[in-house]
């Protein structure tokens, strides 16, 4: 929900999504040219400050969606970082920290956080209605469309479902011990399985009533100055690829 | 009950339409019916009346296990092209918005039809725009469809049927959960459509606003119509309305009694609630 209310309410809501691919594809194409850890991260803040300062996303926003990459990066970085060393005479197991580790941590971790910026750059700017006609465009087929389309827009309705039956389930004491709140949840479980088939089957007739006969069909979005916007994303990607590689 | 093919301009007509349901449930049984050009028509009766199934067989969405069903005077065709031909013309609102919209865009969702009439990219837009314009929603185009308020998803279930342009639209209890405020934007919707020419016909269970709105109320029971009423005359229906338990108007109730205390002319024949103020305040209640 944090990043689909600001893909609908940002201050390039209404730039061409294809500029906005370009920009993010120029920034994973950087982090992955950085050739120094400092790279990486220079080209990280940059699009972080084009995602704030630009696409006016909220910082507090923008912190609350990036936490949780940082985390599992965090644990990543961890283990990379950390290696575990046998000692032949002792036989016991030691945790060392090598220096060669750490200057990998340095590198993948860097990469990692430019590459997860230039993503919600796209993700937190663009939404999947959009993004999904992008991939329209670039001749994605037709079948893996159809399925993003209708997961999207069921992701709505299923959890809107799935709230309604655990409030239902909570009103009448579903979940106030352990044992009655599995026994809730295999109910709910059971219930939503009923309701994803009679819901598939009444969109299939909710579509057959609209003349349909096979294929979804839909409206390709127009985006004013998708033209110049695409000049200036791609002018604005080259100069982080050239950064990246340029930097010493 | 008049014969629906005494009617040149019967626009959808079922004459002893049967259907059962897999599980053996009685969907129609023996349904007659007339829908006239340009009429605003209600059906009305109790849950499993069979409407919902009545709806389904108007748009060629339930084929007739026996009778027939007639669309501008020619039996309805059920090959491909014959269905995609009555689609185009008879449009279905679902009553649930969440059944009928699948795609998390408004202005895609309102495209489906028109691009699947085989329209091009700028027609099919041009459709959208007024589509949505009708119905009080172009502002929404760009939206978030989980984002619309359920007033707003039905309004948008509607645009994205008129964008076909029909000739008959069919509402399934279009005024279900919505609020007062709300239920007066619908009306004022369907009011234009009709206005447009579109023949309107909707499921309601609410006799008041029938009584208010329609031309023409039809009253279904266990999978029939038993009685297809002018709604003018429905006060004096009454045994009609009783006998598929419905009661008559409560504004015809309050005139009646309003004319026995000769505070009314019993001529008088208020429709609505505002109209029967109106007159209590005019010179009509002021001669008597």
């Amino acid at each position: 929900m944090l990043i689909e209310q600001s893909a609908y309410a940002n201050r390039w809501r209404k730039a061409s999504p294809a500029a906005k691919g370009i920009f993010a594809l120029g920034g994973f194409c950087a982090a992955f040219a950085a050739g120094a850890p400092a790279a990486a991260v220079v080209v990280a803040l940059l699009i972080a400050a084009a995602t704030l300062a630009g696409a006016g996303i909220p910082s507090g926003r923008y912190l609350r969606a990036v936490t949780p990459a940082f985390f599992f990066l965090g644990i990543s970085c961890l283990s990379l970082a950390f290696s575990l060393r046998l000692d032949d005479g002792t036989g016991e197991l030691s945790l060392a920290l090598t220096p060669s580790g750490m200057q990998k941590v340095a590198e993948v971790s860097a990469r990692s956080i430019a590459a997860l910026t230039a993503l919600l750059f796209l993700v937190l700017t663009t939404p999947l209605t959009d993004l999904i006609a992008l991939f329209r465009r670039l001749k994605t087929p037709e079948v893996l469309l159809e399925i993003m389309v209708l997961c999207y827009r069921m992701l709505f309705v299923l959890s809107a479902a799935v709230h309604d039956t655990l409030s239902a389930q909570s009103a009448r004491l579903g979940y106030a011990t352990p044992r009655l709140a599995i026994r809730s949840l295999g109910g709910l479980a059971a219930n939503l399985t009923l309701q994803v088939w009679q819901r598939a089957h009444a969109l299939h007739m909710a579509a057959q009533a609209r003349n349909n006969d096979g294929p979804l069909r839909f409206l390709e979005p127009v985006f004013a100055n998708s033209g110049r916007d695409a000049i200036i994303a791609t002018a604005a990607g080259s100069a982080l690829v050239a950064l990246a590689v340029g930097w010493s | 009950m008049k014969s629906p093919a005494d009617n040149t301009n019967t626009l959808l007509e079922l004459e002893n339409v049967t259907f059962r349901y897999p599980d053996g449930c009685v969907g129609l049984d023996g349904c007659s019916l007339a829908i006239h050009l340009g009429s605003r028509n209600v059906l009305i009766g109790a849950n499993g009346s069979g409407k919902t199934t009545l709806f389904q067989h108007a748009n060629g969405l339930l084929r007739p296990q026996s009778g027939l069903v007639r669309y501008a005077g020619a039996a309805v065709d059920y090959s491909r092209g014959g269905l995609r031909q009555l689609r185009s013309k008879v449009g279905l609102v679902f009553q649930n918005p969440d059944h009928q919209l699948f795609s998390a865009s408004v202005q895609e969702d309102v495209s489906f039809g028109p691009l699947n009439l085989g329209l091009g990219q700028e027609s099919a837009r041009e459709r959208v725009a007024a589509a949505l314009q009708a119905v009080g929603m172009a502002s929404f185009s760009d939206k978030a469809v989980h984002n619309l308020s359920f007033g707003q998803k039905k309004r948008v279930c509607i645009a994205g049927v008129l964008a076909m342009d029909p000739e008959l639209l069919v509402l399934d209890e279009p005024m279900a959960g919505l609020d007062h405020g709300m239920r007066k934007e619908l009306l004022a919707v369907l009011d234009e459509l009709n206005g447009r020419g579109i023949t309107l016909l909707l499921a309601t269970h609410d006799i008041d606003f029938a009584y208010r709105w329609a031309d023409r109320i039809h009253l279904m029971t266990g999978g029939r119509c038993v009685a297809s009423l002018d709604a003018a005359k429905l006060a004096d229906d009454g045994h009609a309305l009783s006998a598929v338990g419905l009661p008559l108007p409560a504004v015809v109730e309050l005139q009646r009694a309003l004319g026995a205390h000769g505070l009314l002319s019993d001529s008088a024949l208020p429709r609505s609630h505002s109209e029967l103020l109106a007159m209590l305040d005019g010179p009509t209640s002021q001669s008597h």
